[in-house]
């Protein structure tokens, strides 16, 4: 681990990031009880890197994703992107920030807004931004749609989310997020609601993005056979804390921690007919 | 007699676009204690396989043809009373979102109790009480978490209690629809486990109905692979997944990312699939076929390779042609 990163220069840092949620109120106490939901971990992925985390439901995974696009703010630690510190930025320097740093979410059929077509969902990022004229914000949604294989882009213009397959849909998801060509994509289980020949095909598209334009990506997956084939490095989450981080082949052949062990146990594949 | 033989099924669905075959001209066979997987992507029809064995197809649904006969009666004939006095006693589902499948303002206990009760009002108090600490023991549910509501139970737990509701009246065939789609990986080998335990010790008959073919490789002895409302590959759990024949099961198991067989992922180049309101004896895969070689206007057929293990395809060559997971 250590190589990796001293090799290249560290994209994405957080250290001793803590988040607490607080559970409901019960009558009569004074302070509310709180659910740790990540408990001071410390993490860094490289420029370039494809970096997965893996975990069950309720281990912090998205959590961690959540902060990390600043969608949420920790209770303690920090977060450093190209070492400077988020947790301060307002105004100005916040939409710098959310204009590098991008977010595809799990559930294709809903995280699309219905009301917009095709082409309005993956404009929207450029206007916000004031990006180009109008002219040149759709050629680059032409452009953006063609590369996440919805070609040729003009025919799915004005075309709207239920129109489309859930594979489909997940391709508006992936063109929004790179639309605005940001150095980092958190990617929270992009393919879990897709069936396995699409979900192959998204991978392989994500594969592509990451070669043309050198993102870096954090990919949040309850799948290690997946992390394994699209990742560098896993860190494997667990209760909040993170148990173990090493590269992908070695954590699959080589796991030391119990728990990770145990993930590989329980993966579904085909040991039983054989 | 077979516990359930399905002879010639075909369902359409009445869209505005004209009439969409889900179901074309399916048939298999279980046996009491056997258990049957389908597999197949969205929107292959398998769904719509479990809800006509329910008796539960939407009201646009329309059974076109064929027969599915259940310990000899044919179900395609009953009322919707007749049907009354099968679903849940005879024929039982375990259904995909365990969180919304169970009332939330009701106890757990009061409502696999229903069950009981609706199909033997005159179960006695301790019978009842008996049967309810026997079923909690089979899916290893705490007695002292009986009378808890349903949001008081963890994911896992929701699934264990609807198994518990879908064996309260001991039926002969258990559908299951997808029952760990929601889970995650650790529960769902818990669930898996417990399915199939379940599953032996009471020899009950399952359709075990799944997109993911790792988990029906797990728990079924049989396997259905479908496609566009066709089924096209069947045979044991080995011989469809040591040697697949139909090129659609090739494509399916060379995409599937599992911990062993990361070296012979391929991504396929999937077209979209078929248009099935369009009736046609051609076959549907063909456009996406890697092995393809003009099957255009022809129509496939049944191969066998063993007298277990066929698969349907206009190609003869390549279904008898093995060559593992090619």
């Amino acid at each position: 681990m250590e190589k990796a990163d001293s090799k290249s220069r560290i994209l994405v840092e957080m250290k001793q990031v803590t988040k607490a949620y607080a559970s409901r109120k019960k009558l009569f106490t004074r302070s509310s009880p709180q659910v740790l939901a990540l408990n001071s971990i410390d993490l860094s992925i490289a420029k370039g890197e494809v970096f997965g985390l893996v975990g069950q439901s309720g281990s912090g995974k998205t959590t961690t994703g959540r902060l990390l696009v600043k969608l949420e703010s920790p209770t303690a630690g920090e977060i450093f992107f190209n070492k400077t510190p988020i947790s301060q930025l307002k105004g100005p320097g916040l939409k710098t920030y959310r204009s590098r740093v991008q977010m595809i979410f799990q559930d294709p059929y809903q995280s699309l807004n219905p009301h917009l077509s095709i082409a309005e969902t993956v404009l929207e990022p450029l206007i916000v931004q004031k990006i180009g004229t109008p002219d040149t914000r759709t050629e680059k949604v032409v452009h953006t749609l063609d590369t996440v294989g919805l070609s040729p882009g003009e025919a799915f213009f004005n075309r709207y989310p239920h129109q489309l397959s859930g594979g489909q849909r997940q391709r508006v998801a992936i063109a929004r997020a790179i639309v605005l060509e940001p150095q980092f994509i958190v990617a929270d289980e992009p393919t879990s609601m897709l069936d396995a020949t699409i979900a192959i095909q998204l991978f392989q598209l994500l594969e592509q993005i990451k070669e043309t334009f050198g993102m870096t990506f954090l990919f949040i997956t309850h799948n290690l056979a997946a992390a394994r084939y699209m990742c560098d490095r896993i860190a494997v989450i667990h209760d909040g804390h993170i148990v173990e981080v090493n590269t992908a082949d070695n954590i699959i052949r080589h796991p030391e921690h119990p728990y990770t062990k145990q993930l590989i146990k329980v993966q579904p594949g085909f040991k039983y007919t054989r | 007699m077979s516990l359930l033989s399905v002879d010639h099924l075909s369902i359409g669905y009445q869209t505005k676009n004209g009439m969409l075959k889900a179901v074309d001209n399916i048939h298999f066979d279980l046996e009491k204690g056997q258990s049957l997987g389908f597999v197949g992507e969205s929107g292959c029809g398998k769904t719509t396989i479990g809800m006509a064995l329910m008796g539960l197809l939407p009201e646009n649904a329309v059974i076109l043809d064929g027969h599915i006969r259940f310990q000899g009666d044919d179900l395609i004939s009953l009322t919707e009373t007749q049907w009354q006095t099968v679903r849940g006693a005879k024929i039982a589902m375990i259904f995909q979102a365990a969180m919304n499948a169970l009332n939330p303002v009701m106890p757990v206990d009061e409502q696999i109790k229903e069950a009981i009760i609706t199909h033997q009002p005159d179960i006695s108090k301790t019978d009842l009480a008996d049967r309810m600490k026997e079923l909690f023991d089979l899916v290893d549910i705490p007695a002292r978490r009986m009378k808890d509501y349903p949001h008081e139970y963890s994911g896992g737990m929701k699934q264990r209690a609807i198994i518990a509701m879908a064996l309260a009246c001991d039926p002969a065939l258990i559908i299951a629809d997808e029952p760990t789609t929601a889970l995650d990986v650790i529960v769902q080998d818990q669930i898996l486990r417990e399915i199939k335990k379940v599953q032996e010790a009471t020899r009950t008959g399952l359709v075990f109905i799944s997109h993911d073919i790792a988990v029906v490789a797990s728990v079924c002895e049989r396997i259905c692979v479908m496609y566009a409302g066709q089924i096209v590959e069947t045979g044991t759990r080995k011989e469809v997944f040591k040697s697949p024949r139909h090129p659609y099961t090739r494509t399916l198991l060379n995409s599937y990312l599992s911990l062993d067989n990361l070296n012979d992922i391929r991504v396929p180049d999937m077209k979209e699939s078929p248009d099935q309101t369009v009736d046609t004896d051609e076959c549907r895969f063909a456009g996406s076929c890697a092995y393809a070689r003009g099957c255009a206007g022809r129509s496939p057929d049944w191969i066998d390779i063993s007298p277990t293990h066929k698969a349907f395809c206009c190609n003869p060559d390549v279904i008898r042609r093995g060559h593992g997971k090619s």
